[in-house]
């Protein structure tokens, strides 16, 4: 489903991702690790073009996407992106900023991409905040929210940013409920956090990067039970405390 | 229901309010005047006498900083724009570069030619820099000097035009608010989170619309009260025009004051109409902030903007 070879980027002199290859077949979940810093959030945002990569392939459902004659925009559309700051739109309610994309992404009817809108955010278990607009929402309401913006577009995969990273200790549940199901329905997505017990019962396969690199690739037990590499262990030691 | 009948008893209170303080104040000066023109008595004759060369002063005053109003906003816009690019969020929109570092060369420009990018690049920077070195000129200068000189120049050079003063007046109008405006709509545009840009891309929206209906939208809703407020800073502002003679509100009230010298009444009727202008139209900022209040959110204050 999602194929990533061999990928670079820059940041001015900064060499951000030295090299990534990895492959997602449809319907698995991975979960990636690892440091601030590590290039995480550019990789994910390298998938769906947010960030183009300097070099290397970005193949989508056997698709190059990365290159001249395929307009990132449809790319994107290919794919959802789940935020760590959730970044719902703050002029729009609930229903609108689910039903924008359809709407004016996929030139769907208003009345048909409402309905539609509804029942994403009764999915999420949000049938009753329809017309509340962010700031007036929780944090996990919010990024439960901005799952339902995501799931509108029919993506073939989803990505996670740190989705419960920016969250209060108790929205936590409910967001990696929503997604646990989301995984469970047979959702391909790629999820960075660092949450190991989401990663452990959800994940099939779990990547550890570190300053630009994929050091080490493997199911759940094996990262967390019996880290082969000096860093991952280093790593998973800190977050198991 | 409750609370919506309260909020219109405060703000009716509130109207009250600034009435009362204007009549208090008006009280206490015209106490304080009748000392000087307590002899003579204040010639509400002479006020009547003098409404319609008043209200044709007040419409050329409507008049030049109308036009300079929407010709500034023009100007505005764009400078706004050009200054606002080079930020990360807007710089998304609008070059569609990949990530927040400078050098980085946008996608686009990496498929044409080198040397065309390079042209093209040159000439965006350069605009930029003029757009910067405009906002800084204007906003470094007194407005009477930028008046004086645009008027010392259309005079030397087309000493025959019609109605040089008024054009002059308004084209250093038009220039000097375009700068303002310009930072207005600059603040307004970076104001709106990056998070917002990303979150617009990534659902798949083209440049265009995320700027049209996740940008601006938001943009909007913190840039019209301070460029409402600019229209009557603006409004203030072109007194300064009867320096070069133009015969809006001051400058004719001035002509009038010292051609009948009933001074302390034709200075009064200025002040009555610049006040008749400027109260109400801030009431309307108000009741535009509140319009469009997104729910949930306050609107942030953008700080004032002075002309002199």
């Amino acid at each position: 489903m999602i194929r990533v070879e061999r990928i670079h980027k820059h940041f001015g002199r900064l060499h951000v991702l030295r090299g990534i290859t990895f492959d997602l077949p449809r319907g698995e979940a991975l979960v990636i690790i690892g440091p601030s810093g590590s290039g995480k959030s550019t990789l994910l945002r390298c998938i769906n073009l947010l960030v183009e990569p300097d070099e290397g392939k970005v193949i989508i459902d056997g698709v190059q996407v990365n290159r001249p004659d395929i307009r990132p925009e449809w790319a994107r559309q290919q794919v959802g992106m789940v935020f760590q700051s959730f970044n719902l739109f703050t002029h729009l309610n609930a229903l609108e900023n689910v039903a924008l994309g359809p709407i004016r992404v996929k030139g769907m009817a208003r009345e048909a991409a409402e309905e539609k809108a509804k029942q994403l955010l009764a999915r999420v278990g949000l049938a009753a905040k329809t017309q509340a607009f962010p700031a007036e929402l929780s944090g996990g309401q919010q990024q439960r929210v901005a799952i339902a913006r995501a799931l509108a577009m029919d993506p073939k995969a989803i990505l996670f940013d740190e989705p419960t990273s920016a969250l209060d200790p108790e929205y936590i549940r409910e967001v990696l409920d929503v997604m646990t199901a989301l995984a469970r329905d047979g959702m391909t997505m790629v999820v960075v956090t660092h949450e190991m017990g989401f990663a452990s019962n959800v994940a099939q396969r779990i990547l550890f990067m570190d300053a630009g690199m994929i050091i080490e690739e493997g199911r759940p037990e094996e990262i967390f039970g019996n880290p082969k590499h000096e860093r991952t262990r280093a790593f998973v030691g800190k977050i198991l405390r | 229901m409750a609370s919506a009948l309260q909020q219109e008893g405060r703000s009716r209170a509130r109207v009250f309010d600034t009435i009362a303080g204007i009549a208090l104040t008006v009280g206490a000066i015209a106490f304080v005047m009748d000392i000087f023109v307590g002899r003579s008595g204040f010639d509400f004759g002479y006020v009547q006498g003098e409404i319609p060369g008043f209200f044709d002063a007040t419409k050329l005053t409507f008049y030049a900083t109308s036009l300079a109003y929407f010709g500034g906003m023009g100007i505005g816009f764009l400078v706004g724009w050009a200054r606002a690019a080079r930020s990360a969020p807007l710089a998304r929109i609008l070059h569609d570069r990949s990530a927040l570092v400078d050098e980085e060369a946008p996608r686009w420009e990496t498929r044409v030619d080198t040397g065309v990018a390079i042209l093209f690049s040159g000439v965006k920077h350069t605009v930029r820099r003029i757009a910067d070195g405009y906002v800084e000129i204007i906003r470094g200068t007194p407005l009477f000097v930028q008046i004086v000189f645009a008027w010392s120049v259309l005079i030397v050079n087309y000493p025959r035009l019609n109605q040089l003063e008024l054009i002059a007046g308004i084209v250093a109008l038009t220039v000097n608010t375009g700068a303002y405006q310009g930072e207005i709509f600059r603040a307004g545009l970076q104001t709106v989170h990056s998070g917002q840009v990303e979150a617009a891309r990534a659902i798949g929206l083209s440049r265009w619309r995320a700027m049209r209906y996740v940008i601006l939208p938001q943009a909007l809703r913190l840039i019209i009260p301070p460029l409402t407020n600019e229209y009557i800073g603006l409004l203030k502002a072109s007194s300064l025009l009867l320096v070069i003679g133009v015969q809006e509100i001051t400058g004719y009230g001035r002509s009038e004051a010292f051609r009948t010298f009933k001074v302390f009444e034709a200075f009064a009727m200025v002040t009555g109409i610049y006040l008749l202008i400027t109260i109400p139209l801030s009431k309307v900022v108000h009741a535009v902030e509140m319009r469009y209040r997104i729910p949930g959110l306050g609107i942030q204050a953008m700080g004032p903007q002075t002309h002199v």
